[in-house]
């Protein structure tokens, strides 16, 4: 039986330990009075690296002053940081560190009663729990941005190519309902040629290189009409044990509305052309005239002349009246002819490519420009490739853009007092991939200035005419996968040139 | 100088138009001739009278500048113009520079032989006025540098003592130079010499 004395030894030594180990704690214990001020009563060093206040200080100051604004009501309103268990609380809060920055801290605290049952103090131990709560806090802004990002984000398991996860527009997208998921496998996703042919080899690619960058559509079975396509592939190993590969992130992207745009462009375009079409034919209407009353006045001077001489009673051999009637029908085919070359001209049709000559193209608008060029002096001259490159485009649009070009170098010539007018026309075969197409004149140029936004709608130098040909050309050769292009040292020509891929090479 | 028929000519670059108006106007008692271009003419041309149908609309050399150029070379030939359809500003112009009138084509073979028959009309009245011009001319040519400065001190109203003493000759002498003058010009009064002198100068 220990004496009093021994037993009231034994409890200061133990008293002396608990002391020691409240003194040796990393974590914060403090005690504080059971009023809404939580007022400082003690504290363990602790406090210095946890708050950077030293013992002293930071007792019969209140405790609420150093809760983040934000956070201070936590315990009165039990919010969700607020956990309770077995007569203790739990709280996550943020608490102004003495150098005015917040650290995160994660108090368990405990009200101590007397026998009445009337709260003494409160004993709180408390941790910093900043680093831990950074890295969550940014754990789940990352999950937040997969969650929300416009890319279909869906992850995928290796072995079975299940998926587990989906980002929200993986679910509109795929028409799948989050509610009532059912496993979604990648072969319900593909057809099997495109699993197999494209799918499993990307797959395959990203597993060898981590990740894989390309395109793959698909049509979600769910969601009709919807068109997406995935993008990138990346294999996620496990690199804490074997480095094996532990699923796959397939990021894929829905590109319905961009088809949807590129069809309306592609229509737009060729509403374009037509009008450009339409307006150049308008702007030639005053040669096509003059080039279909030619053979017309032919026409009525054979008539007019073999009726005279009927009338008369001239004795008019036979054969020189044939000959009159060979001539009139000659000139009605004449005129006809032009027409016909006219209606070909603005007849509407879809874009279509076709396979054709592109030498063949230069002529055949040229000679459509032969009234205008025998008006203004203009001598064409031809260059073509020997290779005779044939291209696949749209054809009644490439002779637009020849048409514009070609029209463009005779208005060179306006105003020029030049009595050789030439027009060039080349065709070039590159190394056998493309062909560049050249128009060239020696006309008055293109200033610098005028240089800049030649390419701009409207921006016309001429008095007649809308400015849109340069701007439609442009548009139609890029639609094209080409490019086109204008040099002038404005003054002593220009050149305009286009590049197209030759058949095979698109 | 050529005693030809008066003729119509023809320019316009396109050979079945030519061929149809030849066709058309060989119907007519008048000798046609037709040319491919403006310089064609310019290179055939002989002086000869006629009147000239030209189309407005032709490479190299259009109708406006063989207008210009006929002027230059003062070959006086009637000028109706052909144009296409929409060439109206063309017209006017070459209406400017003189025209007789302008034809649109296609057009009634009645309202071209009209032109033409008016046309060969103003083509005698400028023909014979140029001949009398030339016959004048000739005249003159046969003046000698005495006689022309009498001639012009005569035209410009002096008397025959201002003329003396302008030249520094006798009265005498000066009433000589005149005579010869006026019948060297044919003239028979001071008035038909003024009209003369007018005309040399015109």
């Amino acid at each position: 039986m220990l004496s009093l004395e021994q037993e009231l030894q034994r409890c200061q030594q133990e008293a002396e330990r608990y002391r020691l180990l409240a003194e040796q704690s990393t974590d914060m214990i403090s005690r504080h009075t059971p009023t809404p001020e939580w007022t400082f009563i003690d504290v363990n060093p602790a406090v210095e690296r946890v708050l950077g206040y030293s013992v002293e200080e930071i007792i019969g100051t209140p405790g609420y002053d150093l809760f983040h604004p934000d956070d201070a009501e936590n315990f009165i309103k039990r919010a969700e940081s607020v956990r309770y268990h077995r007569g203790m609380y739990t709280n996550l809060s943020r608490c102004q560190h003495r150098d005015g920055h917040y650290i995160w801290l994660e108090t368990t605290s405990r009200t101590i009663r007397d026998d009445a049952g009337k709260p003494v103090e409160i004993i709180c131990v408390s941790r910093d729990v900043t680093a831990r709560e950074m890295a969550q806090q940014s754990t789940r802004r990352l999950a937040r941005v997969v969650e929300a990002s416009s890319d279909m984000i869906m992850f995928c398991n290796h072995r079975t190519l299940q998926l587990t996860y989906l980002n929200e527009s993986a679910y509109q997208t795929l028409g799948a309902e989050r509610e009532n998921l059912t496993a979604i496998n990648l072969n319900e996703l593909f057809s099997e040629e495109t699993l197999a042919t494209l799918v499993k080899p990307a797959l395959q690619h990203a597993s060898l290189y981590s990740i894989w960058y390309g395109s793959i559509p698909f049509y979600p079975a769910d969601n009709p009409g919807r068109i997406a396509e995935v993008r990138e592939v990346i294999a996620h190993r496990n690199r804490a044990e074997s480095m094996q590969v532990e699923y796959y992130s397939i990021i894929a992207r829905d590109i319905t509305l961009k088809r949807q745009a590129e069809e309306k462009v592609k229509r737009q375009q060729l509403e374009m052309a037509h009008m450009s079409r339409l307006l150049s034919v308008g702007e030639m209407a005053t040669e096509l005239a003059h080039e279909i009353n030619q053979p017309l006045a032919t026409i009525i001077n054979y008539c007019n002349g073999t009726l005279r001489r009927l009338d008369e009673g001239q004795a008019t051999p036979l054969e020189q009246l044939t000959r009159s009637m060979r001539l009139i029908s000659k000139q009605a085919l004449r005129a006809s002819e032009i027409i016909k070359r006219m209606r070909g001209f603005v007849r509407r049709t879809e874009f279509q490519r076709t396979s054709f000559a592109v030498n063949e193209t230069c002529v055949e608008v040229t000679e459509f420009l032969n009234q205008e060029a025998i008006d203004n002096n203009i001598c064409f001259h031809f260059e073509l490739a020997a290779e005779d490159p044939i291209i696949e485009a749209d054809r009644l649009q490439i002779e637009q853009v020849l048409l514009n070009l070609v029209r463009n170098a005779i208005e060179s010539y306006a105003g020029s007092s030049l009595s050789a007018r030439p027009v060039t026309i080349e065709t070039r075969s590159l190394e056998g991939k493309c062909v560049r197409v050249s128009v060239i004149d020696q006309g008055s140029g293109i200033s610098p200035e005028q240089l800049e936004n030649l390419f701009e709608p409207f921006a016309s130098s001429k008095e007649t005419g809308l400015g849109m040909g340069l701007s439609i050309s442009h548009t139609i050769i890029e639609s094209h996968c080409g490019r086109l292009w204008v040099e002038s040292d404005g003054r002593s020509g220009t050149q305009f040139h286009f590049q197209l891929p030759v058949k095979g090479q698109t | 100088m050529t005693k030809a028929k008066p003729a119509v000519f023809i320019v316009d670059d396109d050979a079945d138009f030519r061929d149809s108006m030849q066709w058309l106007l060989e119907s007519t008692p008048y000798p046609v001739e037709t040319f491919a271009s403006a310089q064609a003419f310019l290179d055939a041309y002989d002086g000869r009278a006629g009147c000239m149908l030209l189309d407005v609309r032709m490479p190299e050399i259009n109708g406006l500048a063989l207008q210009q150029l006929m002027r230059e070379q003062d070959i006086r030939l009637p000028v109706v113009i052909i144009t296409g359809h929409g060439d109206v500003p063309m017209a006017v112009n070459a209406m400017k520079n003189g025209a007789l009138d302008f034809i649109e084509k296609p057009f009634d073979d009645e309202i071209l032989l009209q032109l033409v028959d008016r046309a060969m009309t103003e083509a005698e009245k400028l023909f014979s006025e140029q001949q009398q011009e030339r016959e004048l001319r000739t005249l003159y040519e046969v003046l000698s540098r005495r006689e022309r400065e009498v001639m012009q001190l005569v035209v410009s109203g002096n008397s025959n003592r201002e003329i003396a003493e302008t030249l520094g000759i006798s009265p005498k002498t000066v009433e000589v130079h005149r005579s010869r003058v006026m019948s060297k010009m044919r003239a028979e009064s001071l008035a038909a010499l003024v009209q003369m002198n007018n005309r040399l100068n015109a």
